[in-house]
Formats: structure tokens, sequence, C-alpha cells
């Protein structure tokens, strides 16, 4: 291990036991070095959104890091997951576009799973629903819907994070 | 760093919960619990082979059983080290059991070519598609152990994962009827008891990877 995987190592290890002086510290750290990871893997105006995805991994899979191992080369196997997903988000994107372009498609799908997220969304707070149906339904950027929410593009980010895990936690109880 | 990420960081900060490390060895013991019990279950139902009851079990219950067993050994290993992502982590292991264990299947297919119709009669399929059936329920009791495991941790391949835990499960499967089923010939071991096998490496790859993608 070398001294600055050591001490990241030793950071990790204190967070998963609740530490948050020394998980703050590790996440300055560790969004550094994300950030020089995929400088070179990533357009420029995608750059912030990738490692702040990959941060919001890191938090979620926090026990997923065995303490007896180094540190770096298990931060590099969430940052080339989050990576490879962030790729498949892009062709999914032009997928998509290519979809709504065929006009009068059958509308009732897409209507029953918007009663269904409504449903849904009123067992949410205000403000993690009205993010994520921004977000996740209608499209908009996250630039976008911090300007329409008027809550800032990391607390959409975070709200949109907390949300879809309570509403995953609810599919899956339903 | 930018100032949302400033403010990303402490919101998660905020929102920190101790996490217990996931320890391999932990997966490995719930795997084995898993294994246990599906072999219980499979004893308590149906009963164990008469020749292991006598205390004599036969050589083709420890060569099959054994292959079986060392083929879902490497898978599991496999699978349960996947919830500890790490590049440069590389356990291909699994691959060679699964080529050893392919010699009962390729033995059977081997034997079907040369005898044909009697070697279908040799399989005892009718007791075959009970195995098939059976050993395929009792597998699904260890993958719901390792997709359970998988789900805490954070694998890097879903797919490598899917296909190993369907690998693993087969074999559970397979492993824990072993001690019931009385039939020995290589071509029913070869067939049915492949058969399950293969149809849980697939049904792993298919189904799997949906369940843990994080």
């Amino acid at each position: 291990m070398r001294a600055e995987d050591a001490t990241l190592a030793r950071l990790m290890a204190s967070s998963q036991k609740g530490d948050k002086r020394a998980y703050a510290m590790l996440l300055e750290e560790a969004g550094k070095w994300l950030k020089s990871y995929y400088r070179r893997r990533v357009a420029p105006d995608h750059l912030e959104d990738v490692v702040q995805e990959a941060l919001i991994s890191l938090h979620r899979k926090l026990a997923s890091y065995d303490p007896e191992r180094p540190f770096l080369p298990w931060l590099a196997a969430i940052a080339r997951y989050r990576w490879v997903d962030h790729l498949r988000k892009l062709s999914r994107v032009k997928e998509t576009a290519i979809d709504t372009d065929f006009a009068g498609a059958p509308e009732e799908p897409a209507i029953a799973a918007k009663l269904s997220l409504e449903t849904l969304f009123a067992k949410l707070p205000d403000a993690q629903a009205s993010v994520i149906e921004l977000v996740k339904v209608q499209g908009f950027s996250i630039a976008d819907a911090s300007q329409a929410s008027g809550q800032s593009e990391s607390l959409v980010k975070v709200n949109i994070h907390r949300g879809l895990k309570k509403l995953a936690a609810m599919i899956e109880r339903e | 760093m930018t100032r949302d990420t400033d403010q990303l960081i402490a919101g998660l900060v905020d929102t920190l919960q101790p996490a217990s490390p996931l320890r391999f060895s932990r997966g490995a013991v719930l795997a084995f619990g898993g294994l246990v019990l599906a072999i219980g279950l499979a004893v308590l139902q149906y009963g164990i082979r008469p020749d292991l009851m006598a205390g004599h079990p036969h050589a083709m219950f420890i060569l099959a059983g054994g292959l079986f067993l060392l083929l879902g050994l490497a898978c599991t290993v496999a699978t349960v080290a996947m919830s500890n992502p790490r590049v440069g982590s590389d356990r291909n292991g699994w691959g060679w059991a699964a080529a050893t264990a392919s010699l009962l299947p390729l033995s059977a297919l081997a034997i079907a070519l040369i005898e044909g119709q009697s070697a279908w009669l040799a399989s005892e399929p009718d007791h075959g598609v009970i195995c098939l059936g059976i050993s395929l329920g009792l597998g699904l009791i260890f993958a719901a152990i390792l997709v359970s495991w998988l789900r805490r941790g954070a694998p890097a391949s879903p797919e490598r994962a899917g296909l190993l835990t369907g690998i693993a499960a087969g074999c559970a499967g397979v492993v824990a009827f072993t001690f019931v089923c009385p039939i020995n010939s290589i071509m029913h071991i070869g067939l049915w008891h492949g058969l399950a096998v293969t149809l849980g490496a697939m049904a792993g790859r298919l189904v799997v990877p949906h369940l843990v993608r994080w």
C-alpha cells in the first residue's frame, strides 16, 4: 500500500465506523482523484456530474470496501463502473430521442406508468418528489430542475438519490 | 472542487451511517449455510439415497457430486468476492472447474451419438425431469442467498456476477439432489444434472444482472 493509499484506507475505515470528519476528508480526496480519473474519459460538460455520481456511489456502497485491502483499487472499480454506466446512459438518451419521433404511439403505458409513479410520489416528501418528477420523468437537466425547484444542483442530486432509494424500497415492498 | 460538489459532499457527510464492511468470510459462511439447507431440505423431503444410507456410496456419487461441488465452490468464491470490487482482481479459476465438470455432459453426448435411442432410455428421462425440476428449485435457495449478498455489495460486472450466480446455484441444487437421486448412469448425470447447471447459468445470466445493478 502506498502512503497516499494507506492514508485513504485509514480514513475509509474510520468512515465505515461513522467518523464524519474522516469521511469529509476522504470524500474531498476521492473527489480530486475522481476528477483526474474522469478528465480523460468524459466530456468536460459531463465531468462534474460523473464525479458527483461516483461520490454518491461511494456513499451508497461504503460497506463494500474491505478495510484490509488497498483503497484506490476499490475506488477505481467504483469509478470505472460509473463511467460505463455513464456511457450506457448517453447511448440510451439517443435511443429515447429516436423513439419519441414516432408520432401517434400508444400513450396508455406511459399514462399508466405516470399514474403509478404519482401514487408513489404522494408518499415522498415534496422536495424529493418534485425533482424526481422534473429530472427522471420530464427529462429536465439537473441545472434546469435546480432553477425550476429553487433547490441547489447538489441538493437536487441528493434529493433524487434519497427519493429514488425510498421509491425502490416502496416498490420492493409492494 | 466546485461549490456544487462541496455541497454534495457536505450532504453525504451529513447522512453518513456506520457501515459494517462486507467480509468475504461472512459471505462464504452464508453460502455454505445455503448449501447445507438445500441438502437438508432435499434429504428431509425425498429421503437419502440407498447406497449412502448403507454407508457405501457409489463411485459415481463421489465423482459427479465432487465435480459439481468443485465447480459450484469455484463460482461461489468468485461471486462472493465480487461484492468487494477492486481493479486488478482476477478470479478465473471457475473456468477450469467448468471445463472439468463439462466432461460429464460431454461423455453423455458422446455415448448418445454412439448408442442413439438406447442412450436416451438409459438417461431415465421420467426421473430426469424430476431431477431437473427439483435441482433447479433447490438451486433457487442458493441463488437467493448469493443475490442478496451481491445486492449489499458493489459487483462491478453484473453480467458476470449473474452467470456465476446461476452456475453456482445450479451446482448447489444438483449437489443437494445428488444425495437423493439413486441413478448412477453417466447418461442420466451428464444429461439431466448437467442440464440443471446449464439452465441455472442461463437464467442467472439473464435475470441476476437486473437485480444487482447499482
